[in-house]
């Protein structure tokens, strides 16, 4: 497999992180544009304990996974009250607020003769982990690929049990959730949790590809594009947002073609998705169609 | 004296977003939705008009006129693509996503029409005007008068005309409104042409003033109309006037006394905290309360 696949797979894979966070967050019914604040958290954590403490690399990845979860807790319980636009609306504020205070972080480390750490707009240079450890490109991306099926695991397992059952009704009718004793607050600060966990993994992970990240690339366009590859994907299952990242970076990208003209022709594809299937392309009605299906043929 | 000129530039930066602002609330107060794509359709006006505008020949006054025309047609396009085939089928977020999707498509658009960063966006020639040690810009003088004259002229249109009556009922209670034989969909349709046409005015006034277009443009002004609704008050047309004057207050201030790079985060983090502390904005906490009410109700 040449470099150029690799690494675009690879950062298919990535970006599936944040696609996932921005599924988890929206089923609890809520929209958030900031997931990217999360993914950058964790990528500057992990960034840290690699390259300026020399920590492993699972260690690294372990703390920007807790420490993008401790971000979304915060934002979590400050925003209890607000609901739909509000919340998305201080989402994207808390985001931008990280951003540009990263962009104000100057702390540039010498290491072995090179400079390391976060310096401001010049962004933190000389992530070297993936080289001293010899991982090639596709060495990283099967890693990648693991982690990415071992999370996808994960929420399967977490799809069949009761937990997510109940958030999917605080998403669809929060009232009803209510009067049947469930506590939408809790669902959403613990979804919301989660999903900065999610963010903060591929973040750290993004990192240690990139061995270059700069707060900017953290901006509102990359959350709203993990948010756009969740809805079109839709909130049935969580190989949505997958779809949607295939979709996007996988047909459009590698068409040489059209490269030129991506975003027109993505931003018309997902209006025209979103008229004829508002829910995604895997619905929750499409799953639960699925499998009564299913049942017909195995019985 | 440094205080005063402050002041007077925060006020008249704040009458553009004031403009920005009140965009975004007509869509909101009218429909409950947040167009996303405001911006950017803006910004593929602006790079429209200074496109054709050599090919055609016309001069200041017909590049006003197509930034307009064409801020209402992206507008008309946004509605017509994102907002109408969604209504009422999946709540504001499904439209909100959509016009997000078109936001990069008009981004884009406008970044083949303008191929270099920076295309030159003709100014009106205005002096500046010296009171004492006060300096004021000419062109931010005619973009402070021009919006308030805006700014009046929709209140006339929706506190004292049957057209802004109807408007008004659709946006109390739409099915209401509808029974009652308001056209509701052309009304919602309206609601985005006037915002258009609203954008059109300011976008000629900022881009001129700034004497240059760049692709950022559409980012831009999402961010700055939609914190000064946020701030003044949401759906609230007052509160968006006054939002938009305090956001340029805020920022003038933030970056004389903190440095130009904290303006931003100043910005952001009032906003913030105003979403946490009071979330409906200054003056928008009776649509705030109205709209968590019916949510709340069984």
């Amino acid at each position: 497999m040449s470099v150029y696949v690799a690494s675009i797979l690879t950062n298919m894979a990535l970006i599936s992180f944040l696609a996932l966070s921005a599924y988890l967050v929206l089923v609890v019914g809520v929209v958030s544009f900031g997931q990217q604040a999360f993914f950058g958290v964790g990528a500057y954590v992990t960034a840290t304990v690699t390259s300026i403490y020399g920590g492993h690399a699972v260690t690294g990845v372990f703390i920007g996974m807790l420490s993008g979860a401790a971000c979304a807790l915060v934002l979590a319980i400050l925003t209890v009250r607000l609901s739909g636009l509000y919340f998305a609306i201080s989402t994207l504020c808390f985001a931008e607020l990280c951003r540009l205070g990263l962009l104000q972080v100057r702390a540039p480390f010498d290491i072995d003769g090179r400079t390391t750490g976060p310096d401001g707009p010049e962004g933190f240079s000389n992530i070297r982990w993936i080289f001293e450890h010899n991982y090639s490109v596709q060495d990283f991306l099967v890693l990648t690929t693991v982690c990415l099926v071992a999370l996808l695991g994960l929420l399967f397992l977490l799809e069949r049990s009761r937990i997510m059952l109940r958030a999917r009704l605080v998403g669809q009718d929060s009232i009803l959730a209510q009067s049947l004793g469930l506590r939408p607050i809790l669902y959403r600060i613990v979804f919301v949790t989660l999903s900065g966990g999610v963010a903060g993994f591929g973040g750290g992970l993004f990192a240690l590809f990139n061995t270059y990240i700069e707060p900017n690339m953290f901006g509102v366009m990359l959350g709203v594009h993990g948010l756009a590859y969740a809805v079109i994907g839709g909130l049935g299952a969580p190989i949505g947002p997958l779809i949607g990242v295939a979709i996007d970076i996988g047909l459009l990208e590698s068409i040489r073609a059209i490269s030129a003209y991506r975003m027109i022709a993505f931003g018309g594809l997902v209006a025209l998705l979103l008229i004829l299937l508002p829910q995604g392309l895997i619905s929750p009605r499409f799953v639960a169609r699925m499998r009564r299906w299913r049942k017909l043929f195995h019985v | 004296m440094d205080f005063v000129q402050t002041n007077i530039d925060g006020l008249l930066a704040g009458s553009a977003y004031a403009l920005l602002a009140l965009g975004f609330s007509l869509v909101f107060g009218i429909m409950r939705q947040i167009n996303l794509a405001y911006g950017s359709s803006l910004l593929v006006g602006a790079a429209l008009a200074v496109w054709l505008e050599p090919i055609l020949g016309l001069g200041v006054v017909g590049l006003f006129l197509l930034t307009v025309v064409a801020c209402v047609l992206a507008g008309l396009y946004v509605e017509r693509l994102c907002f109408a085939p969604n209504r009422g089928k999946t709540g504001a977020t499904v439209p909100m996503i959509a016009s997000f999707a078109i936001w990069m498509q008009l981004d884009e658009v406008s970044s083949h029409l303008l191929p270099s960063r920076t295309h030159n966006f003709p100014g009106l020639e205005i002096p500046p005007m010296f009171f004492g040690d006060l300096y004021l810009r000419g062109d931010q003088i005619v973009q402070f008068v021009v919006a308030f004259t805006s700014i009046a002229a929709l209140y006339y249109l929706i506190y004292k005309t049957r057209f802004g009556l109807l408007l008004r009922a659709t946006a109390g209670n739409a099915e209401t409104a509808f029974l009652l034989g308001a056209p509701t969909g052309r009304l919602r349709l309206m609601t985005f042409l006037l915002a258009g046409f609203l954008g059109g005015i300011s976008t000629f006034l900022i881009l001129s003033a700034d004497g240059q277009v760049t692709p950022l443009f559409g980012l831009w002004s999402t961010f700055k109309g939609l914190i000064a609704m946020m701030i003044g008050g949401v759906g609230s047309l007052p509160g968006a006037v006054i939002g938009g004057l305090l956001l340029g207050l805020i920022e003038a201030h933030s970056s004389t006394q903190f440095g130009a790079e904290y303006r931003d985060i100043t910005t952001f983090g009032i906003l913030f905290l105003i979403l946490i502390i009071r979330p409906g904005g200054i003056m928008g906490v009776s649509a705030y309360r109205t709209g968590r009410l019916a949510q709340e109700r069984i």
